[in-house]
């Protein structure tokens, strides 16, 4: 059967507030029900199981929001693109909101596959006067510890402006690293458990020539991340 | 209303899938400004109470009251409850994210009896006194309803009211009635009293508990404390059902739940008349939403929710008049669109094979059938009205069509049961599978999968088998390993569920008000959330009936002559107690009752009890073995045929919707 002519659409949306607490499925279950609420003419995969034609960008991680996140739709007849906008936007909720409509072309890369560098904002619960960025993070997945080398990742310095944390991760073919795991690795170094003397970690020490710069965060409270965004995605 | 959030955020970032502890989904409703708060209450996890019925019926008709809100509230996982008594973080609504003590009243839906725990779990986490009579003028009231309420007694202390049978028009007429009483000043007290004497409501705090001797003479375990309260309280039922349309709005969850789809109920009720079962007596009469208003209900409920799929939900529902018509009308107008149907039944012939391969498409997973008893003795002494050419048909009918894969369910441990019965089984599955054989290909023979799952029969009340004792745990896994050792075929898997979750089942479904002491022994000791396998504590509910001294094993496993008056007597659901014991006799004389929707009535009591007759939308005709002489010649009928994915999420039927997941 000859493949039909589609219509490549590149919606826009922004993942925020307590809705940056979904994970990637949960995001994609429901901007595929926004679709089909919206009644857009979606396209339906052939075969066994057939489902709509989306695709969506890189993954957020659970507690991590985006302003510009991206999912592909095919449609399988042209709809002006503020038509589109505002069913869509009719039947989303408020911290999951659709913002752009745009077609793009037919052979375009994939939004999942197009913008592999991605800059996030972190908010703290305090604002540190440094924040050492460790070599290497450990994560555990599955029973299994791998170990990622930070510089493979990181993009530039961290940027650490007050208690707001900037900075950009690029997304390689062979895996990521996960800003939310990263994050939580520096604040490991910072934050001591309880039931530890009360004196700067060693990793801190080695990578650092300026220890006593740091302060400790009000009330003895654990330094946090209030929230976390990805502000940008963009191609290298 | 206190907003909790600021206080949950924190906790959320360690918590799994804090999906289901936001608000903010499609389709909630917040009334800020209602006057009156009513929050309904699921007592498990979001995933599976957001998917209940009850829950999104209910919450709809009180937010359709001027001046009602209805907020939803689950209890978080086991670990999250922790953490929150940690943090000290009363459970909480999930549209306000407001304590659940601070609303006007609370409705807890009983779905099945492994929930009690989880009730006690709830109330205490919500800061709500355990007791109704430890509750003061500034407690909410607690409003308990759903299946269990059918026999109450094991929950009585801990609920004020208990709202029997359908919801639909008694709750909001018990809210209302809270509300006016308030604004007119009235004490608890007199509350409490006034709804005492509204129709299908009881308020057990107005009754003395009789002991054995007392109630067996008296006709009854209940001795009002006062004048002019009912002793006998009738159900109520949604007059309105056939009529109302079978699209009402409902919230489409963020995160994955249970049943994860539109539910249209195309029908209510089932008179099949399967003597161990409860929801056959308990939703009875029958009544079926005509063609036109769950196609347009379908459509309409997609649309609006942007579900990819929708289950005609009902407790048969190929057993419906118009059933092939609505798959036909479904089907066309969903070609191509990307959308599934799914249709939950209960019928096992050839006709619910052809209903399944409507709905199926290319994807054929697997069919399951409920057979129930392995003789034709046995089927006939649990009314269960299938023939082993019923089942036959069946599966030549479905692996003819394409499918290869066939769960057959039984029950272990039916009255008069033998060895017999349990060999037949085994013998019944291996020529089922040799039937299967034989319609596939040779070279798709290898694909076939037949498993058989069985589960220990529970009593529950309300039945013709409510007076049959259980058999012992041990007695049930020699059953089994019996059934195991009969079973040759290795391609025949056999599965059965803990009988020890099934022996609290019974204590609970057939307890009086002495199990209510022991349910809360046990969550005291560490039980709550009893239908996860993996929180299951057998050793709290054991170390319970020693500190509270019930023997549970004699309130499950007694088994008494049909004169015993038991511990629901007062309770009706509009089928007699006349009807129940009739049945049993029959039953022990291996004689069975046809379905009433198909054939004669069957005297059960409940239409004239009720003043409601069953409502068909159409003249329903039977096939196989229970045709009537004019359609001798159909193939098949009766039993149980399920869309497989439909089976994990079949109402009240606790462990089964905790653990599968397929």
């Amino acid at each position: 059967m000859a493949e039909q002519q589609t219509f490549r659409m590149r919606i826009t949306f922004a993942k925020q507030g307590r809705l940056a607490l979904l994970s990637h499925l949960e995001v994609a279950r429901a901007i595929e029900r926004a679709v089909r609420r919206a009644q857009l003419p979606f396209a339906v995969s052939q075969g066994f199981s057939p489902h709509m034609k989306i695709a969506f960008g890189a993954a957020l991680p659970v507690g991590v929001g985006g302003t510009h996140e991206m999912v592909d739709l095919q449609l399988l007849r042209y709809v002006r693109p503020e038509e589109a906008l505002l069913a869509l936007q009719k039947e989303s909720v408020p911290d999951l909101m659709v913002k752009e409509c745009v077609y793009i072309e037919p052979k375009a890369p994939a939004a999942s596959a197009a913008f592999p560098l991605s800059t996030y904002r972190a908010l703290l619960s305090a604002a540190p006067a440094q924040l050492p960025v460790p070599e290497q993070v450990h994560i555990i997945r599955k029973k299994k510890e791998k170990v990622l080398d930070v510089a493979d990742f990181l993009v530039g310095e961290m940027l650490l402006e007050g208690a707001s944390l900037t900075f950009t991760l690029e997304q390689k073919p062979t895996g990521s690293l996960r800003p939310d795991k990263l994050l939580a690795a520096c604040l490991d170094q910072v934050n001591v458990p309880d039931d530890q003397e009360q004196e700067v970690p060693l990793a801190f020490l080695v990578d650092n020539a300026w220890t006593q710069s740091i302060e400790p965060p009000a009330d003895d409270q654990p330094l946090r991340v209030l929230s976390m965004t990805r502000i940008d995605q963009r191609a290298k | 209303m206190t907003d909790l959030w600021p206080r949950l955020e924190p906790l959320l970032a360690s918590a799994e899938r804090p999906a289901r502890y936001l608000n903010h989904e499609f389709g909630c409703v917040y009334k800020p400004e209602a006057g009156f708060r009513f929050c309904m209450m699921y007592p498990d996890t979001y995933e599976l109470g957001q998917a209940n019925q009850a829950l999104r019926i209910l919450v709809n008709v009180v937010n359709a009251v001027d001046g009602m809100v209805a907020e939803r509230a689950f209890l978080p996982a086991a670990e999250f409850c922790d953490t929150m008594r940690a943090e000290g973080l009363p459970l909480f609504s999930i549209e306000s994210c407001a304590p659940v003590a601070e609303f006007d009243a609370i409705g807890i839906t009983l779905s099945h009896e492994l929930v009690a725990t989880n009730v006690l779990e709830a109330l205490d986490l919500a800061g709500i006194p355990l007791h109704a009579q430890d509750r003061g003028e500034d407690d909410l009231f607690v409003i308990g309803g759903g299946p269990c309420s059918f026999n109450p007694e094991p929950y009585a202390p801990f609920f004020d009211i208990f709202n029997i049978g359908e919801g639909e028009e008694a709750l909001p007429e018990c809210l209302q009635a809270i509300r006016r009483l308030r604004a007119e000043g009235a004490c608890r007290a007199d509350i409490l009293r006034a709804i005492a004497r509204m129709d299908g409501f009881y308020v057990p705090s107005l009754y003395r508990w009789r002991d054995e001797e007392q109630a067996q003479q008296a006709g009854s375990w209940i001795e009002p404390v006062e004048e002019g309260l009912p002793t006998h309280i009738q159900k109520r039922v949604f007059e309105g059902f056939a009529e109302s349309p079978g699209w009402e709005p409902c919230i489409v969850p963020f995160t994955e739940v249970v049943q994860d789809r539109l539910n249209v109920e195309v029908l209510r009720g089932c008179a099949r008349g399967c003597r161990f079962c409860q929801a056959g007596m308990m939703y009875r009469p029958v009544r079926e939403r005509s063609a036109d208003n769950i196609v347009n209900s379908v459509v309409c409920g997609l649309a609006q929710t942007g579900y990819d799929e929708v289950s005609l939900t009902s407790l048969s529902s190929t057993d419906h008049s118009q059933i092939a018509d609505v798959l036909t009308r479904l089907n066309e107008q969903f070609q191509g669109k990307g959308v599934r149907i799914s249709v939950p039944s209960q019928r096992l012939d050839s006709f619910g094979v052809d209903m399944a391969g409507l709905v199926a498409g290319q994807k054929k997973g697997g069919l399951t059938f409920a057979p129930e008893a392995g003789t034709q003795r046995l089927r006939d002494v649990i009314n269960k009205q299938v023939t082993e050419d019923d089942l036959f048909g069946a599966v030549d009918a479905a692996f003819g069509a394409g499918w290869r894969r066939c769960k057959l369910y039984f029950m272990i441990g039916l009255p008069t049961e033998t060895d017999d019965d349990i060999k037949g089984i085994a013998s019944l599955v291996q020529r089922a599978y040799d039937r299967a054989k034989k319609a596939v290909p040779v070279e798709q023979r290898g694909n076939i999968r037949m498993s058989v799952s069985c589960a220990l029969f529970v009593p529950k009340a309300q039945t013709p088998f409510q007076w049959d004792g259980q058999i012992a745990p041990e007695e049930a896994l020699r059953r089994v390993s019996l059934l195991r050792r009969s079973v040759k075929y290795r391609a025949i898997d056999v599965h059965w569920h803990d009988p020890s979750t099934s022996f609290v089942e019974a204590v609970m479904s057939r307890g009086g008000r002495a199990a209510a002491a022991w349910v809360e022994s046990a969550w005291r000791h560490g039980a709550r959330f009893d239908a996860w396998t993996e929180h299951f504590n057998e050793q709290a509910w054991r170390d319970a009936a020693e500190e509270v001294g019930l023997d549970p094993a004699a309130v499950a496993q007694t088994s008494y002559d049909t004169g015993y008056v038991m511990p629901w007597e007062h309770i009706s659901t509009g089928v007699s107690t006349r009807f129940l014991a009739h049945e049993r006799k029959k039953a022990a004389a291996e004689k069975t009752t046809p379905d009433c929707t198909f054939e004669r009535c069957a005297a059960c009591g409940a239409c004239p009890g009720l003043g409601i007759d069953n409502q068909l939308a159409q003249p329903r005709i039977a096939g196989g073995s229970n045709a009537r002489p004019q359609q001798a010649g159909e193939e098949g009928a009766a039993a149980a045929v399920v869309a497989e994915q439909a089976v994990n999420g079949q109402p009240a039927t606790g462990p089964q919707t905790a653990e599968e997941g397929e």
